[in-house]
């Protein structure tokens, strides 16, 4: 077996379908005598919901249905909890789920109240209208500080305050570590809300067949075995009953695997309720509050170092807001929790965090779930104390990086897949070597910045570190078959947003079984091809389900072997796959094709030996026993307008080790665009929301996304330290480019200013960074 | 979002609280404004269609309670419009005091605004209503010109107060 595919740079074999229009999006399925379906939503963020008379909406002609929760009966049900609380000592966890419609409140603006079925959605916005909705609103709560005092309005009254959750994890003893500090960096950092603003809304068509009785969903889910799962359950059907296809999805980035949505819950029950095919597409404004979001927290960090920058220890204190419900559990906080460890030696920390209900919409992890705010965290403190103690940024960095013989190291907190937070392995060194060998690092602060700045420019370096915690469990599977005319299926059952599985599921593939991977058609995301997984996540694709393809890969060769051997009467060891068809070693004319072996595997006629299993076929499962660390260093040079305050991005690095790179190609197409969305967060993005919980920027109008013109293309550079958790060795890369953007950003603008402002918050925006410098430098 | 000004009308207090609480010179002077009607003596019921950036004509329907009526010097309006594209509510204060032959109505309200029109209409909201006040104020004193015209054909209106 050569590793002739592996770590190629194979075109991506999905994009001829996306770029000819040919590969099938949800709202691409046009089923007859389809029915259209619209939300109503609450205009209020808080209020006691007093009636919702839909008698109006009813009688418009062409409508054909319209429910509220009072109609609903039974299977109007609070939403499950999807992640329980890791068994941390003394943990808090309040559960308060989504509800499929409102029902006696409104948390949220957005919130649905009403869902109307009509004949096209044209009738069903204008049945919208129809529809009048009694609401008394109450105060919102909206400030995570003032959320938490005394006499607070509540979200949820039946928890008696407004804690979501609150969970401290330490290890060694920082009080002392502190004690000893040469210095000690304290400041508070507040990191803020942005959309994952796919490009892709969400949208669910459902299909009931009465007489197959088969619930046909197509959603755009990142996690469609889940969702059978969930929705066989709540309708009272059989697994094998619902098939779910989660076809061709415009970006998922994390809000896509949030479930129950309450459209989710609702379609299929309307689709068998009425008979009839319905579809619903989420408007772009509906994606702004309909659909989760992340990312406000609001830090208390400290940061306590020796006077040759070695640190001695972390504390952090914070707040995480997570909106009107929190069916995502602790995922994002504890991420955050862990890697702000970074790829440091931190012998002493403490870190608790409260999570706050508020009156906005759901928080669920989008790209990166709360690990930037680690990143920015300490990368922020780690700068702070170079400043103070004279030191290189870089050099205190180096200083204290976890040696390449640290490995595996274990951080004794627990990670957000409950196993502890221990990497499996990294060298961070040579990392941090390249990316200041690629930035110029030396030549810029010594020549560079210094000359543009006697010319009046404002010019400025940023360079940190992260580490990406990825490739969690539990498990996921694939199923491998060779098929008579020679091509080769993969089914997995995660689904596809974009990433390139089908090239880098197929390239795992085409080493074992020696074919180009052109010939391997790989199929995610349908129920039907393959019924067990969990879904899209956490960088987790390449890793979980790649290892399940390859070893799924390995059996069907196993087969390919023996049967060839039996057929061409050779041993097993004197034959070798290539081009399609098994050759005998030194006899290469002598061989079988792969379809012709595998309709021999599939006699029709005829005895076989018992036991003997049918097809060149097989199926296999991954589960790692835990996560694995993969990490990187950015950097980035900006240039600062002082007058308008605009930033531009002059250069940007990325040396990135996610272990075994499958394809280069598509591992830099996932940094570029995880560092489009971390300047995006930077510096673009903010969600905006005045004190009564009113969204003020619902639309591309006035939410700032950047555009080909704000985003440099990104140098890349690639280490590559193996996991040992897993065959392959890899690791994951899905939200590397967006983790650490935040922080290279801060430290580039604050450099490119001269130390005139600390940047303690993000996003920046140009007004933001014109108030800062305002409060400063005008006396 | 908060409005607030002053203005100088021509005429009495009296005359100047008359017309404003008259529901038919409401619906003529406020913009929008396509049905005003008195429900009660403190109550005021109608409907209005209002433009904002990307919403160009969202209708809301309205009701004015009046609170603390001291005629003819102050009174306080609940203000509760809804619609389609969302609500707006709060409370404004009309303060009228004398000023040599003229009014000054001193005025300030405190409103809620949300649904669509917070959510893409936020950046236009306060040019918005600061036009829609110009314009209120205008008309009122165009109507209060005309009053005083037709009340005393020999006399010339002075000239209205500066704008807010």
């Amino acid at each position: 077996m050569t590793a002739r595919w592996l770590g190629e740079r194979v075109p991506r074999l999905e994009d001829t379908k996306l770029l000819t229009g040919r590969a099938l999006f949800t709202d691409d399925v046009d089923l007859p005598g389809m029915l259209h379906a619209a939300f109503l939503r609450s205009d209020d963020a808080h209020g006691v919901l007093r009636s919702v008379d839909v008698e109006a909406a009813r009688r418009r002609p062409g409508v054909v249905a319209v429910w509220t929760a009072a109609d609903l009966g039974e299977y109007w049900k609070p939403g499950p909890a999807l992640v329980p609380p890791p068994p941390i000592a003394g943990l808090v966890f309040n559960s308060a789920t989504q509800v499929p419609l409102a029902r006696e409140k409104v948390r949220h603006v957005g919130e649905p109240l009403a869902l109307v079925v009509a004949v096209s959605r044209y009738v069903a916005e204008d049945a919208l209208d129809d529809i009048v909705v009694d609401v008394e609103p109450l105060p919102a709560v909206t400030d995570l500080e003032a959320a938490l005092a005394p006499g607070a309005p509540l979200v949820h009254e039946a928890l008696g305050g407004n804690v979501a959750a609150r969970a401290r994890q330490s290890k060694g003893d920082y009080a002392a570590a502190r004690g000893r500090a040469h210095k000690v960096i304290a400041r508070r950092f507040r990191y803020d809300r942005g959309a994952a603003a796919a490009i892709e809304n969400r949208g669910v068509v459902a299909a009931w067949d009465a007489k197959t009785e088969e619930l046909t969903v197509w959603d755009t889910t990142q996690a469609p075995i889940p969702i059978r799962n969930g929705l066989a359950a709540m309708l009272g059907l059989g697994e094998s009953q619902v098939r779910v296809v989660a076809p061709f999805i415009g970006g998922g980035f994390g809000p896509k695997i949030m479930m129950f949505y309450p459209e989710e819950v609702l379609i299929p029950w309307a689709a068998m309720r009425l008979g009839r095919p319905v579809k619903w597409i989420e408007d772009r404004q509906e994606n702004f509050y309909a659909t989760t979001q992340e990312r406000l927290q609001i830090h208390d960090a400290e940061l306590a170092v020796a006077k040759d920058g070695t640190i001695l220890g972390v504390k952090d204190r914070f707040l995480f807001d997570t909106g009107a419900y929190d069916p995502y559990g602790l995922t994002i906080p504890i991420n955050s929790q862990c890697t702000l460890l970074g790829p440091y030696a931190v012998p002493n920390y403490d870190s608790e965090f409260t999570a706050v209900f508020t009156n906005r919409p759901i928080v669920t992890p989008v790209r990166g779930a709360g690990r930037q705010h680690g990143v920015f965290v300490m990368e922020r403190l780690l700068d702070l104390a170079a400043k103070e103690l004279g030191m290189d940024r870089v050099a205190i960095r180096r200083r204290n990086f976890l040696p390449p013989d640290a490995f595996p190291h274990d951080h004794e907190i627990l990670f957000q897949d409950f196993a502890p937070l221990t990497y499996d392995s990294g060298d961070y060194g040579p990392a941090m070597d390249r990316a200041v060998d690629a930035i110029g690092y030396e030549r810029f602060l010594r020549e560079e910045q210094p000359a543009l700045r006697r010319a009046g420019r404002h010019v400025g370096l940023g360079i940190v570190s992260y580490i990406e915690g990825t490739g969690i469990g539990p498990y996921e599977g694939a199923r491998v078959t060779i098929e008579p005319s020679g091509s080769v299926r993969v089914a997995t059952g995660v689904g596809t947003q974009g990433q390139g599985h089908f090239t880098t599921f197929a390239q795992l593939v085409s080493d074992v079984l020696g074919m180009d991977p052109s010939k391997v058609q790989v199929i995610t995301g349908d129920t039907r091809e393959f019924g067990w997984g969990t879904g899209t996540f956490a960088s987790r694709g390449a890793v979980v389900a790649g290892n399940a393809v390859h070893e799924a890969a390995i059996r069907v060769r196993k087969k390919v072997l023996k049967l060839a051997s039996e057929v061409l009467g050779v041993d097993a060891g004197e034959l070798f796959l290539e081009c399609g068809s098994v050759h005998v070693k030194g006899a290469p004319e002598r061989s079988l094709r792969l379809g012709d072996l595998a309709r021999k595997a599939n006699p029709l006629r005829g005895g076989v030996a018992p036991g003997t299993e049918p097809g060149l076929e097989a199926t296999a499962y991954f589960g790692p026993e835990r996560g694995n660390a993969a990490n990187g260093v950015h950097a980035m040079i900006v240039e600062v307008d002082r007058e308008t305050c605009e930033v531009r991005i002059r250069r940007y690095v990325v040396v990135h080790d996610c272990g075994t790179v499958i394809n280069p190609t598509v591992v830099e197409g996932q940094v570029q665009g995880g560092v489009a969305m971390g300047i995006g967060n930077a510096f673009y993005e903010q969600l905006v929301w005045d004190e009564n919980g009113q969204l003020m920027n619902a639309s591309f109008m006035d939410y700032l996304l950047p555009t080909a013109l704000d985003v440099p293309a990104v140098e890349m550079r690639h280490t590559v330290t193996p996991s040992p958790l897993n065959p392959l060795g890899a690791k994951g890369v899905g939200e590397a480019g967006a983790i650490p953007a935040a922080a290279a950003f801060a430290q580039a603008v604050e450099d490119a200013l001269e130390g005139e402002i600390e940047v303690l918050e993000i996003p920046l925006s140009p007004n933001r960074l014109f108030d800062l410098l305002g409060s400063r430098s005008r006396p | 979002m908060i409005v607030q000004g002053e203005y100088t009308f021509p005429g009495t207090r009296e005359a100047i609280w008359e017309l404003l609480l008259d529901p038919a010179v409401i619906a003529r002077t406020m913009p929008g404004t396509e049905e005003m009607v008195r429900v009660a003596p403190d109550r005021y019921e109608g409907r209005m269609r209002v433009g904002v950036g990307a919403i160009t004509a969202a209708e809301f329907t309205v009701s004015v309670q009046l609170a603390d009526v001291v005629p003819p010097e102050r009174y306080t309006m609940q203000i509760d419009g809804r619609g389609r594209f969302g609500f707006t509510r709060g409370t404004a204060q009309v303060r009228l005091a004398a000023d040599g032959a003229g009014t000054v109505m001193r005025f300030e309200a405190d409103l809620q605004v949300g649904g669509k029109i917070a959510a893409v209409g936020q950046r236009l909201l306060d040019s918005v209503s600061k036009l829609m006040t110009r314009q209120g104020l205008e008309s009122l004193s165009k109507e209060v010109n005309r009053r005083l015209a037709s009340a005393d054909p020999g006399s010339r209106s002075p000239n209205p107060g500066p704008l807010p």
